[in-house]
């Protein structure tokens, strides 16, 4: 009956889904607000500004100088050291986290007792802002009192580094401190997805007899891709966005080693107030990360839309 | 039906409540800074309700600057009919919010802290009203003349006319343990190794060679006792931060140069730059600790209460009780200050001006006066704050023994605004002063950080004031 109702919907029915749509436009709508509100519009703003001559201290937005701000930016020497800066801390982040990540989330997977405790541990790091920890890691690196050359020095190595003032070591420092930070979210999520495999593949490897390599090749990975893809762009996306780590811990120092796209983008915003060149700066590193982004989770969205069209 | 109804109803009360939530019961209020300071409500003054009082906010530095002000503020309430609100910013943030608010033209700040580089493009951009008017017609309370003329010209003066008071001086000296100074052994040790007396070094060649000499491993003699640590001759702020531009500053000026000339020529590849920034990496960084490159001032502070290290390059005068608490600290410790090296450091005071989009410029006028007076600065001084007045400095209730942990600097201030009356910065008279400063201090970092070679450090540096001031010039109005 009810199939039959939906196949020849009649006049009341055909009423019922008008109002159900406006009913969705209704549900939906606050939400479009705030985002048209609070994204759309600083968005374009940026973009008019990014056309236009735009020091703060100097007589403010003014009138529109084309794509002079553009060219200015593509030619600017610093800009390039910071976008390769964000690229060489984003990959050796996402590598470190991605396969630390992995495997402490099959150790909690595997573990027997107390599953729920470690879960909980792992998790705190994340329980508290980057600003603050990295406060609290800027002493742990200090080379006077911090507990890191300490415990060097308690286990006889002649070795102190200058984890914050040494131009060879300033990014791995902040890699090191975004790998504590961010790693435990890669394994909560993919724990998650470990947890939600269906079993009967499993099982049935199982009665085949295939080996635990064959088992992780042919069905955890494959099965785990979307999951993977998910938090691999998630991470990416928040590195390529790093800028409290580095206010906190570095400056973007020793040197400029550290100076990563956003940190330079704050300068010259909000030190230099040169609005039109951080604007610029801004719009061309969404669109970088707009178009990665979309590159990489392309195969996902394939998935989805093929298993969508399958129902 | 009955859920999409339930639904609607409970998105109405949703909205009800946003709505209660942002509709606003007054006009909107200006954009609030955070840290507000929320003062101490005095007793009314002589027939003035509090109700009646008139609003005005200064936004300041977070911290000592502003703790010690409040009891002050009150002095001040209690004579006039005015509520002040100190709005505390943490110093690395006030600049910025302090300029965003201005070209807002909001009205959140009356009175602005403004450091002495950033003084000309708050005046060249009409942030802040100048004040001679004010200054001629109260001049019995305001008594201009008793700041110390150098540090009254750095810090207010602007194309001829006076932009506020200043309060707190941050002027540059020296620290250095006199205790290993006046040990024989090192003495004797000293007098061998470089054929002259040890003694707190008045060049920069006798500060290298003092800092060189001091510098030791864990192990070796420090008069007479082996050291449980490291232990280096000098503390420096290299770190990434605006502080090693004042710490170069008394360099670069004692060669008889300067980052701009007198025409505003940008000069900063000059030979005494180039000399300035060369020795301060080679020839001294190597004798501070590792620290030295991510730390400014609060470090070497540390460095100096953890007896680390012993002595500072020219160095904030006002920090002065906190070098003087090394006696605490460090064993057999004993603290001394110098005027600088080579009799040339860096000038420098937090000005308070008035904003021109204040709603009550007279009353803030008022405040500055009072906070920048002498009654007000006499208590700041008995506080602990480094003052701008000479009668103040002079003022015999400073300089006795008691008072020497607080205030044994003023006798040293008076000192160094002598010897500095006639040279003067014209970074301080540039309406890009502030951008100029603020660029500096990342790029003398990647030379101590020896990233860049002090050449290629100079050669940015330069090529960043050409953008700037947009040419090989920057406007200069003295």
């Amino acid at each position: 009956m009810e199939t039959a109702a939906i196949k020849n919907p009649g006049p009341v029915q055909a009423r019922r889904t008008m109002s159900d749509t406006w009913y969705s436009i209704l549900l939906i709508a606050p939400a479009m607000i705030i985002i048209l509100f609070f994204a759309l519009v600083p968005l374009f703003y940026a973009i008019d500004v990014s056309f236009r001559q735009a020091d703060l201290t100097m007589g403010g937005i003014q009138g529109f100088v084309g794509l002079r701000n553009y060219r200015t930016v593509l030619h600017e020497p610093y800009f390039w050291q910071s976008v390769g800066t964000t690229v060489v801390f984003t990959f050796f982040a996402i590598v470190i986290e991605m396969g630390l990540g992995i495997f402490v989330a099959f150790l909690i997977h595997g573990a027997t007792v107390g599953k729920g405790l470690i879960r909980s541990l792992v998790i705190l790091p994340l329980a508290t802002a980057p600003s603050v920890t990295g406060l609290f890691w800027r002493y742990l690196y200090d080379t006077q009192f911090g507990l890191y050359n300490y415990f060097l020095s308690v286990l006889g190595l002649p070795w102190q580094p200058n984890w914050l003032g040494d131009i060879k070591l300033g990014l791995w420092s902040v890699i090191i401190f975004d790998v504590w930070l961010w790693m435990p979210f890669v394994a909560l999520i993919v724990l998650a997805g470990l947890q939600s495999l269906p079993k009967e593949p499993f099982e049935a490897a199982e009665l085949d007899g295939a080996s635990n390599f064959r088992v992780l090749r042919t069905l955890t990975f494959p099965m785990l891709t979307p999951v993977l893809m998910l938090v691999f762009v998630l991470r990416t996306i928040d590195c390529l966005r790093l800028y409290d780590s580095v206010a906190t811990l570095t400056r973007g120092g020793p040197g400029s080693v550290t100076e990563t796209v956003t940190y330079f983008l704050y300068r010259q915003g909000l030190v230099f107030f040169r609005m039109d060149y951080a604007s610029t700066m801004a719009l061309l590193f969404m669109y970088a990360v707009i178009l990665a982004s979309g590159y990489a989770l392309r195969p996902l969205l394939a998935r989805l839309a093929m298993r969508a069209g399958q129902r | 039906m009955r859920r999409k109804m339930l639904s609607i109803i409970a998105m109405l009360i949703l909205f009800s409540v946003l709505a209660a939530c942002t509709t606003p019961t007054q006009a909107p209020a200006p954009t609030q800074a955070p840290a507000a300071v929320q003062p101490t409500q005095p007793p009314a003054a002589g027939g003035c309700k509090d109700s009646d009082r008139v609003p005005i906010s200064w936004s300041t530095i977070a911290g000592f600057y502003t703790d010690a002000m409040t009891s002050i503020i009150k002095d001040f309430e209690s004579k006039n009919c005015v509520k002040v609100t100190i709005v505390g910013i943490d110093n690395a943030q006030l600049y910025d919010k302090q300029i965003i608010e201005a070209v807002g033209k909001t009205g959140a700040y009356d009175v602005y802290n403004i450091e002495t580089a950033e003084k000309a493009g708050f005046a060249e951009n009409g942030y802040i009203l100048p004040m001679d008017d004010y200054i001629k017609a109260n001049a019995d309370k305001v008594q201009y003349d008793d700041i110390a003329p150098i540090l009254a010209d750095v810090t207010t003066k602007y194309k001829g006319k006076t932009w506020g008071l200043p309060y707190y001086t941050y002027t540059q000296g020296q620290f250095y343990r006199a205790d290993l100074f006046e040990d024989a052994t090192e003495m004797a040790a000293f007098k061998t190794k470089f054929g002259y007396d040890l003694k707190p070094p008045t060049t920069w060649d006798q500060m290298k060679d003092v800092a060189q000499f001091f510098t030791r491993k864990k192990g070796e003699m420090l008069k007479g006792k082996p050291l449980d640590k490291d232990f280096y001759g000098i503390g420096l702020m290299a770190g990434r931060f605006q502080e090693i531009q004042d710490e170069l500053s008394g360099m670069i000026l004692s060669k008889g140069t300067d980052w701009l000339k007198d025409d505003g020529t940008i000069a900063v590849k000059d030979d005494g730059n180039l000399w300035a920034l060369k020795f301060y990496v080679e020839k001294l960084l190597p004798y501070a600790p590792p620290a030295a490159l991510t730390v400014t001032y609060d470090g070497v502070m540390n460095q100096m209460q953890d007896c680390q290290i012993a002595m500072t390059a020219n160095f904030f005068l006002d920090q002065w009780p906190n070098a003087a608490n090394t006696e605490k600290k460090c064993p057999g410790a004993k603290m001394a200050i110098g005027v600088g090296i080579e009799k040339t450091t860096y000038i420098g005071a937090f000005l308070m001006g008035v904003s021109s989009s204040s709603k009550h410029p007279k009353e803030a006028m008022d405040f500055v006066a009072y906070m920048g007076g002498k009654e007000a600065q006499t208590k700041f001084a008995s506080l602990g704050g480094s003052t701008t007045r000479i009668s103040v400095l002079k003022d015999p209730q400073f300089n006795t023994p008691e008072s020497r942990t607080k205030t044994a600097q003023f006798a040293f201030l008076l000192q160094v605004f002598d010897n500095m009356k006639t040279k003067k910065s014209n970074l301080f008279y540039s309406p890009y002063g502030a951008k100029l400063y603020n660029a500096m201090g990342p790029i003398y970092h990647t030379a101590a950080a020896k990233e860049k070679t002090p050449e290629q450090a100079l050669q940015t540096l330069y090529d960043e004031f050409v953008k700037i001031c947009g040419g090989p010039k920057c406007a200069v109005n003295k």
